[in-house]
């Protein structure tokens, strides 16, 4: 293989890239040398079980990725803002938008959410950490080395360019053939093993390790909103897992799954990926209901309306999400049956939506309203999303759909229900429990003004899009000519992309300016909150609760704050069982890239002695005795003392 | 650490019987994975290109040892749990060694049969069709090849340790992933062979 | 000895082996494709289901109807997904 195969060449903006990852990899090495911290990150991030800070790793791996995916963003409507622009080429922003689409669902939104359950999930239910802590080091690991392998490929061998749905035939050997689709297949499939991984962990979490007396129908939203997400999960992820694997064994093994001639199906691609993809566009915006949910209902001091259509309406959405995936190929050529039946389906899954959206603003009416940031992202998210959601029901019909499909107005209905959806969500859950992790809040008025910023940013790239789309102009086209009169909405919403930008800027400064400057909260609740995870204290401490809760309603702390019912028993601390701390996960982590960048590459003997080293750490795993360790009464009397004062 | 006495060994701690239940929920997961494999060989099963059909390629016999010996190593597994549950170690892990055993000689003829249609100029990439046989059946043969040796080094820590909760946990949990891939195999057989024969 | 064979066991054991026997039938007995079909559909629900129940002890426990929920969903998930493709991209509806 030649170097200009290997290292990607010729681009000017990527060999900036390349020595810009050269610098900062060297500024962090030298950094953590200067500053003898090696073994801290060892023994307190690379080697922690704890959900906590796997959740805080998940969430600034997710944040890093926003970056990327945002760049990739700014950089396609730079390219779009006027007729023939000249500032990418086709090549080029085919890779844009493929990095942009698979880093914005996979490494940002995903691990985000995933972030926010780890975190969030155990001290809402009462638990000390999930069921399955090594497990969970595991995900976390698999999902930052496949996330890893993903953004090397810029660099090194290419970036995939099919587009974040990699459709073949275009993503075949034959018209991809050089490395960046198989980049695809190996990351996102390490990837997707660590969040199968999740799933389990906390489907067994959220059933067995509820405190006592928290009845299912006592759980916060949240909670069944991820309880029900990983339902999903457990059942999706498979489906990808399959079809990536066929996607390697065509590109670098031969076979004919795919392919145009000797039997392939290439539309079966696009069945398989689908049936995948459509419950994983669910699995990102549950989570984020629940959070809205839970933010809703706190700040506007009343409980949820419609606490059981909630739950309902989110179990039919997950039985739902199986049968409508179709409606993403309308257009590929299924008969009247097929695109009739998904169409009928597809209408059907926004009933349960809408009474979730009746039960947000019954639980809004007559409450005592606060306007925190948390809660406007929520109030922005019900109207913005609605428009997101009504377009999907026009899109749902098949025949009005061929008017639709692949144009701007799609991007523009996916972009309204993601970004008011998911990334409203994880904002808002970001500003809600940053307090309980860090002890602290961030500024509201800088959280406000970024608020602003991204609401206005969001719909002034956004809603254009849709009149573009109807006017004909099609998505993944690097360019338009004059006459075509795209050119006045396409400015207009690049304008918008760039005020986006400046508010993610302010929520970045936000988080500098609060860990120098925000004042350090007192008792774990800053908000006057309802649920058991503002029990404790801020930052929480390893073993989560002292003592386990007992449970007796719905928003269990509210009715220890207002009717006086007791959260905790009286008596004496027990020994609480933590589990050690261990380098297997990471480890595992690295052995995983390296056989995925093996196998992009087809160096076949390096490949396998990575996969022996894969079973050889399972077999360690098998072997190994490890019981954990015991945190003694004393030692939970001592830490309880130092967190909460005296008021112990 | 609460400990249920009325539960068999391997249930018995509160995270034993976490590590049960969330295998189960694997098995199910998995289930979601052998199904898409055979979405796809359903769909592919008649596109054999310029390369030989299922009729023409499968051999009856082999078929036939290869289901006894898997439902067979099912059923000795199966008798292992039981054996574990009396306390007796020594009848489990005879029963374990015929498991693994015959999961050898499955996997001997599974790959003599893989061997002999590569010869015949049946590959992976000979056709569609081929190609999803060759997964469909290679993923479950992977399986199988795992489980071979998890199952050795669950047998040795047995034979080290005897039957604590964690050595009984483990083996219990083997023996579900072992009991599963025969239920694969069920699928695999009747819809695989016996349809492509028929 | 005998306690070493318990009976749930043995029984599972030969009729799967007898279900097994009766979907190889279908290739010997010259029947029409629909029916061999059924025949195999059946005999292989039904080993499945005896295997789980008698191999697997799936309902012994208090978490039986959450591990039959994980079943169902599962099957749910993997027939819609087979019947779903071929509906979609084979039988040309």
């Amino acid at each position: 293989m030649k170097w200009d195969e290997f290292f990607v060449t010729g681009e000017p903006m990527i060999y900036a890239a390349m020595v810009s990852i050269v610098v900062v990899s060297l500024a962090i090495l030298i950094g953590l040398t200067y500053f003898k911290k090696w073994g801290y990150l060892w023994r307190e991030w690379l080697t922690t079980v704890d959900h906590k800070r796997i959740g805080v790793m998940y969430i600034l791996s997710a944040l890093i990725m926003l970056f990327r995916g945002g760049v990739d963003a700014l950089l396609m409507r730079t390219q779009l803002a006027a007729p023939e622009m000249k500032f990418l080429d086709a090549q080029h922003y085919n890779e844009i938008f493929t990095t942009h689409g698979v880093i914005m669902i996979l490494f940002m939104a995903m691990p985000f959410v995933i972030g926010l359950m780890n975190v969030v999930v155990p001290l809402q239910i009462g638990a000390r950490d999930v069921a399955f802590p090594r497990l969970n080091a595991v995900s976390f690991w698999m999902f930052f080395f496949g996330a890893m392998l993903f953004n090397i490929s810029f660099v090194i061998g290419g970036s995939p360019d099919a587009g974040w749905t990699a459709y073949f035939p275009l993503a075949s050997l034959e018209f991809s053939p050089t490395v960046g689709n198989n980049f695809y297949s190996l990351a996102l499939q390490i990837s997707g093993i660590g969040t199968l991984m999740t799933g389990v962990n906390f489907i067994v979490t959220i059933l067995k390790m509820r405190a006592p007396g928290m009845k299912l129908m006592r759980m916060p939203m949240f909670t069944w909103s991820v309880l029900i997400t990983n339902v999903i999960i457990l059942f999706a992820f498979p489906v990808l897992t399959v079809a990536l694997a066929l996607m390697m064994f065509d590109r670098i093994f031969g076979s004919q799954f795919f392919t145009m001639a000797n039997g392939g199906m290439d539309m079966l691609w696009a069945n398989l990926f689908w049936v995948w993809g459509h419950p994983e566009v669910y699995i990102v915006i549950l989570p984020a209901f629940g959070i809205f949910s839970d933010i809703i209902s706190t700040f506007s001091k009343k409980n949820l309306y419609g606490y059981k259509s909630m739950v309902a309406s989110m179990v039919v959405i997950s039985l739902l999400s199986f049968i409508v995936w179709a409606h993403h190929f309308y257009t590929m050529g299924a008969g009247v049956m097929v695109n009739g039946f998904f169409s009928i389906t597809t209408m059907a899954i926004a009933v349960p939506t809408g009474v979730k959206i009746f039960n947000w603003l019954f639980t809004l009416q007559k409450g005592k309203i606060s306007f925190t940031t948390p809660m406007l992202y929520a109030m922005a998210f019900i109207p913005i999303f609605t428009i997101g959601g009504v377009t999907g029901v026009m899109l749902a019909m098949a025949s009005a759909d061929y008017q639709y499909h692949n144009t701007m107005f799609l991007v523009a209905h996916f972009h309204y229900v993601l970004i008011p959806g998911t990334v409203f969500g994880v904002l808002a859950g970001m500003y809600f429990w940053f307090p309980k992790i860090f002890g602290f809040r961030l500024n509201e008025k800088l959280g406000k003004t970024a608020f602003w910023l991204i609401v206005v940013g969001f719909n002034t790239a956004f809603l254009p899009l849709f009149f573009l789309g109807l006017s004909g102009m099609t998505r993944r086209m690097y360019t338009y000519s004059a006459d075509t009169g795209f050119g006045p909405l396409n400015m207009v919403a690049t304008i918008g992309a760039f005020i986006l930008a400046i508010g993610f800027v302010v929520l970045c400064y936000n988080f500098y300016w609060s860990f120098r400057y925000s004042p350090r909260d007192e008792n774990g609740d800053p908000w006057d909150a309802r649920t058991l995870e503002w029990s404790t204290p801020s930052p929480v401490p390893v073993y989560n609760f002292a003592k386990v809760p007992n449970v007796k309603s719905m928003d269990a702390l509210w009715e220890a704050k207002v009717n006086g019912v007791p959260l905790y028993e009286e008596g004496p601390y027990e020994p609480i069982h933590m589990p050690n701390n261990s380098g297997q996960p990471f480890i595992l982590g690295v052995i995983m890239f390296f056989l995925g960048f093996f196998l992009v590459f087809s160096w076949f003997i390096p490949a396998i002695i990575a996969g022996i080293a894969v079973v050889v750490m399972l077999a360690l795993r098998s072997f190994e005795r490890d019981h954990g360790y015991h945190i003694s009464p004393e030692e939970i009397a001592a830490t309880e003392q130092k967190l909460r004062g005296d008021s112990v | 650490m609460k400990i249920n006495d009325s539960l068999p060994l391997e249930y018995r701690t509160e995270e034993n019987s976490n590590k049960i239940f969330g295998f189960w929920l694997f098995l199910g997961a998995e289930i979601a994975l052998f199904s898409t494999l055979f979405a796809v060989y359903f769909t592919l099963w008649n596109r054999t290109g310029s390369g030989p059909t299922g009729k023409e390629l499968f051999e009856l016999n082999g078929v036939i040892w290869e289901t006894f010996l898997l439902l067979t190593s099912s059923f000795t597994c199966g008798l292992g749990i039981h054996a574990m549950r009396l306390g007796l170690k020594k009848p489990m892990m005879i029963f374990f060694v015929i498991t693994l055993l015959m999961g050898l000689g499955f996997l001997g003829i599974e790959i003599t049969e893989f061997v002999n249609y590569v010869h015949e100029g049946a590959t992976l990439q000979t056709s569609a069709f081929l190609s999803s046989l060759f997964v469909l059946l290679g993923t479950h043969g992977l399986h199988v090849t795992m489980g071979i040796l998890w199952g050795a080094g669950i047998l040795i820590q047995v034979g080290r340790q005897g039957f604590t909760d964690e050595t009984a946990n483990k083996s219990f949990i083997f023996s579900l992933y072992w009991h599963f891939l025969d239920v694969v195999w069920i699928f695999i057989f009747s819809f695989v062979y016996m349809k492509g024969l028929m | 000895m005998a306690r070493l064979f318990p009976i749930r066991h043995v029984i599972g054991y030969i009729f799967s082996l007898i279900l097994s026997v009766v979907g190889l039938g279908v290739v010997f007995w010259d029947l029409n494709p629909t029916a061999g079909l059924w025949i195999l559909i059946v005999c292989a629900l039904i080993q499945a289901s005896l295997q789980l129940v008698l191999f697997m002890h799936i309902g012994e426990t208090d978490n039986k109807k959450s591990l039959y929920f994980n079943i169902a969903y599962a099957l749910f998930v993997g027939l819609v997904t087979i019947f779903g493709t071929l509906f979609t991209m084979l039988w040309g509806w």
